[in-house]
């Protein structure tokens, strides 16, 4: 009963506050320039032919949600307010219903009474199925009228300024709920310089051993984690007219409580006295608490980017990145968790660095050019570095066009079937040769990159050191990937790290795009990717010969579409796959398998965007047969749809 | 055969005679215009964001070209900088963009240089900013990373009567420093020395305020993605750089474009000019 009033409370405030904020918003209307809010409401559909229920095709990889699934249709609510305080100053935020709320809960309230087991009680999902708004980040920006510093903010950023190697751009989904202090300004002549330095709350989830600062590690009885900070800086000045220098770096602290000190909740002294009753040296309360480092990490780069002539470009880059770990207040997730760990478990160093030249039509015939040497150590690891939706490298990639990131935090998580891919290119040492040619309405762009890999090496520590997330054999399928890898999806992207490994691979991609005059312009699109990727795995000794690995990847994508009226555009798409696998998985001890995958998909797409609202639908077939020497035979035959529809104003 | 000669001679001109609407014209030799460098800062006070995709002179306007092409026209706008493509314009949903993610540039024609013909306001999105009434536009064309689908939807829900002079490119792309737009002649008419031009180089918003099409408003204070150093009420023009003066690229150019986009709240309207390479 008591449950039930609180409930009855709760909705009558929820009204309330809602009347309140009606009435809250009336002076404001009166100076509109004063204060604005935008709003957008984003509804997704998700349907495929089997009995996943849930509004999202990838979900959490660690923590079960009750968010992922292949069928459900959801909404989400999204305020943005921003407000002039004064000439000098302004403040906003942005709060957002929390996604996961299908419409077929329309019932919920809220509550999980009953041990978040469903039922139709209204009061059994939690918070997620009721779409609660939650404030996702606030600001106060200043604008001093200080020669070298023009810009404050205090609070939420999605730390945009740094770069994918240091500290780099959140993703998409989390863009305000980073917080921090940033200064910016500029310096010296004709304001040729630019900085940035912050201070940054770090997030407790993901940025440090375990994906943590402490919580929910095995080594700490307490995890202490309100003064873990990160802090950054990035200068950049131009030089001359055509070059541009720039320093980026960033240090991480991942501060814990010292339990030997007697004033620590939970102290291993909490009486300065040893098990004889002896004192303990040293040992003194003082309403002080000392704190150790738990993990710390440095990463710094140097870039020069430089247009010498009109058509040449030059971009270079020179990196270094560090992390200090103390096992005594980090468990080691290699060990514990199956090769499933962010970082490497030991102090490392390590450098990377790129180098890319662009020629952009030097003959005037419509051809470009463009190389890039990269290489990225071994032990290079950017723990706060971009996640995903950033690409360091100029190549294609394996995986797909999503990119690749040096860090092994990437975020291929919460996304839908459709999205792309983000691989880690640690350890890549290699070069990318790309010509474009561009004539009319034709575009041709060919690729061909070698990569040799750093992290080659000979029986590697993959049980206690060096994290091989678990599964690192066989071409990545993305379309039907799944974390617990139940469906033998092939590699993790983020496995980087074997314990024996020779491996090199080579690609090539052939892409072009033409526009035919049908209609009112019918683009084509055709895109063709070989991947030829061979490991020797182990070198010397017993079956030494009998593990080489040799992949074979084929790719063929084709793609049409066509405006057909004002804001409507329809498209269709085909593809065609095979890998061939030798070796493609197993063990010295229980033998490997040579496989053979063939993939085929087809596919309609519509999107219409009519009175300001935004319409698209996507719908695909995809059937897959894994020809496997050692296992049983798998076939897929998946139908799936997603439709979005999205209003902003 | 003495008569021979002639014959041969005469089919000869008749064929030559016939083939001469098959043989190309000249083509008219491109329209040139150039722009001086350090002055994408719109009156003079626009900041860049501060998200690092925002790298400086990627909106920084140098030259505008207009190349007859036969049954084409292309419009080649060349910035200070390698112009990227940070957001993987390809993957964008409405059929993917065009190679680049953040300009957006609209190169506004003034065919007939008669006073009161066209429109003095520009395209909604950039503003408070008029065109003099002498210089108004007959139009414009959009190069922008948006595909054409969402272009046209955009045009025709926020454009009113500015639609009929609006020119959606059948090709944009990216080439080095370089965004090149197709568009076709019947849409623009045959290009000349004695037409205004004008490129407003603007910023590619995917999810713009209700009325703009697919612009950035420029803020009073800057933003990850916003530019600053304007007026956060009705008074300012989203410009961040335009062709000035006589459009030679000379220094005095920068103090045009600063002084035709100079505003005040209540008062002076910025003022887009266009350039007319034979008055």
């Amino acid at each position: 009963m008591h449950r039930r009033q609180s409930v009855h409370q709760r909705r009558a405030w929820a009204w309330a506050l809602a009347i309140a904020a009606t009435s809250a918003a009336k002076p404001a209307s009166a100076d509109l320039a004063k204060f604005e809010i935008d709003g957008r409401i984003f509804t997704k559909h998700l349907y495929q032919n089997d009995d996943n229920q849930g509004l999202l095709s990838l979900g959490n990889p660690f923590w079960p949600d009750d968010v992922a699934g292949h069928n459900g249709i959801g909404s989400e609510l999204e305020l943005i307010f921003r407000g002039r305080v004064s000439q000098l100053a302004e403040a906003g935020a942005r709060v957002a219903s929390r996604f996961g709320e299908r419409w077929h809960d329309w019932w919920e309230s809220g509550a999980a009474w009953y041990d978040r087991k469903t039922n139709t009680s209204g009061d059994s999902a939690g918070m997620n199925r009721a779409s609660y708004l939650k404030l996702r980040g606030s600001y106060i920006q200043l604008a001093p009228e200080l020669s070298h510093l023009d810009y404050v903010r205090i609070g939420a950023s999605d730390f945009s300024m740094f770069n994918p190697w240091t500290i780099g751009k959140v993703r998409y989904i989390d863009r305000d709920n980073g917080r921090g202090y940033f200064l910016g300004g500029k310096f010296g002549d004709d304001n040729a310089g630019q900085y940035y330095v912050a201070a940054i709350a770090m997030p407790k989830l993901w940025v440090g051993p375990s994906w943590s600062t402490g919580i929910g590690d095995p080594a700490l009885s307490q995890a202490f984690w309100s003064r873990d900070w990160a802090y950054a800086a990035m200068v950049r000045y131009r030089v001359g007219d055509s070059t541009t220098v720039r320093l980026v770096g960033d240090v991480t602290q991942d501060l814990e409580v010292n339990t030997a000190d007697p004033d620590a909740v939970g102290s291993r002294n909490p009486t300065c006295k040893d098990g004889l009753g002896n004192a303990i040296p040293g040992c003194a309360p003082d309403h002080a608490v000392d704190l150790l480092t738990r993990y710390a990490s440095l990463n710094a780069t140097f870039d020069v980017e430089s247009e010498p002539l009109d058509w040449l470009r030059v971009q270079g880059l020179l990196g270094v990145s560090a992390q200090r770990i103390d096992p005594k207040l980090a468990g080691n997730g290699v060990q514990l968790n199956q090769g499933v760990y962010p970082l490497v478990y030991k102090d490392t160093s390590d450098v990377a660095g790129t180098l890319r030249l662009s020629a952009s039509d030097p003959f005037d015939v419509g051809l470009s050019l463009q190389g890039e040497y990269f290489y990225i150590g071994p032990d290079w690891n950017a723990i706060f570095g971009a996640r995903r939706e950033a690409d360091v490298l100029l190549t294609d990639g394996l995986v797909g066009s999503g990119g690749q990131l040096p860090t092994l935090n990437l975020a291929n998580e919460f996304v839908d079937f459709d999205d792309e891919w983000v691989e880690s290119c640690i350890g890549w040492h290699g070069a990318t040769g790309v010509l474009t040619l561009d004539k009319g309405d034709t575009r041709l762009r060919a690729e061909y990159t070698h990569i040799e890999y750093a992290t080659n090496g000979q029986d590697r520590d993959v049980d206690r050191t060096y994290p091989d997330f678990l599964h690192g054999d066989g071409f990545t399928d993305t379309l039907v990937y799944d974390y617990a890898n139940v469906s033998d999806r092939g590699r993790d992207p983020r496995s980087v790290y074997r314990r024996n490994q020779f491996r090199r691979t080579d690609l090539a991609v052939l892409q072009l795009k033409h526009q035919f005059e049908v209609g009112s312009g019918l683009d084509v699109e055709v895109k063709g990717k070989y991947i030829k990727d061979v490991d020797y795995r182990r070198l010397n000794g017993q079956g030494a010969l009998d593990d080489d690995y040799a992949g074979d990847i084929a790719n063929v994508r084709v793609k049409l579409s066509m405006p057909v009226a004002d804001g409507l555009r329809l498209g269709v798409h085909g593809q065609v796959d095979h890998w061939n696998e030798v070796n493609r998985k197993g063990t010295l001890q229980l033998g490997y398998g040579d496989d053979a995958t063939d993939r085929q998909v087809v596919g309609l797409t519509a999107n219409l965007s009519y009175g300001g609202v935004r319409f698209a639908y996507l719908v695909e077939y995809l059937h897959k047969t894994q020809d496997r020497q050692r296992e049983p035979d798998q076939l897929w035959n998946v139908w799936r749809s997603k439709a979005v529809i999205e209003a902003a104003w | 055969m003495p008569n021979a000669l002639p014959r041969l001679a005469s089919l000869a001109a008749i064929a030559a005679v016939a083939a001469l609407p098959l043989m190309p014209l000249a083509a008219e030799p491109p329209i040139v215009l150039a722009d001086p460098e350090g002055d994408d800062n719109g009156p003079g006070s626009y900041k860049y964001p501060t998200d690092a995709v925002y790298k400086p002179k990627s909106f920084d306007l140098k030259k505008l070209e207009v190349i007859d092409k036969g049954d084409d026209v292309e419009f080649r706008v060349t910035l200070a900088t390698t112009i990227e493509d940070p957001w993987n314009s390809p993957s964008w949903p409405d059929g993917g963009g065009n190679g680049f993610s953040l300009q957006f540039v609209q190169v506004y024609l003034d065919t007939d240089h008669q006073p009161g013909a066209g429109f003095n306001r520009p395209l909604p999105g950039l503003g408070n900013a008029q065109f003099e009434s002498a210089e108004a536009w007959d139009k414009v064309v959009l190069i922008s990373p948006q595909p054409r689908a969402r272009l046209s939807a955009e045009v025709k829900a926020k454009a009113g009567n500015q639609r009929a002079g609006v020119v959606i490119p059948k090709t944009t792309k990216a080439t080095g420093k370089t965004l090149i737009a197709v568009v076709k002649k019947a849409e623009v008419g045959q290009p000349s020395a004695k037409w205004g031009y004008q490129a407003v180089v603007q910023s590619n918003e995917g999810f713009p305020v209700e009325k703009d099409i697919l612009t950035r408003p420029v803020h009073q204070t800057v933003g990850p993605h916003r530019f600053g150093g304007g007026d956060d009420g009705p008074c300012d023009p989203h410009v961040i750089d335009i062709l000035a003066g006589a459009g030679k690229g000379d220094r005095s150019e920068v103090e045009a474009q600063h002084k035709a986009l100079k505003y005040a709240c209540g008062g002076k309207v910025a003022t887009i000019p266009m350039v007319y390479p034979a008055p």
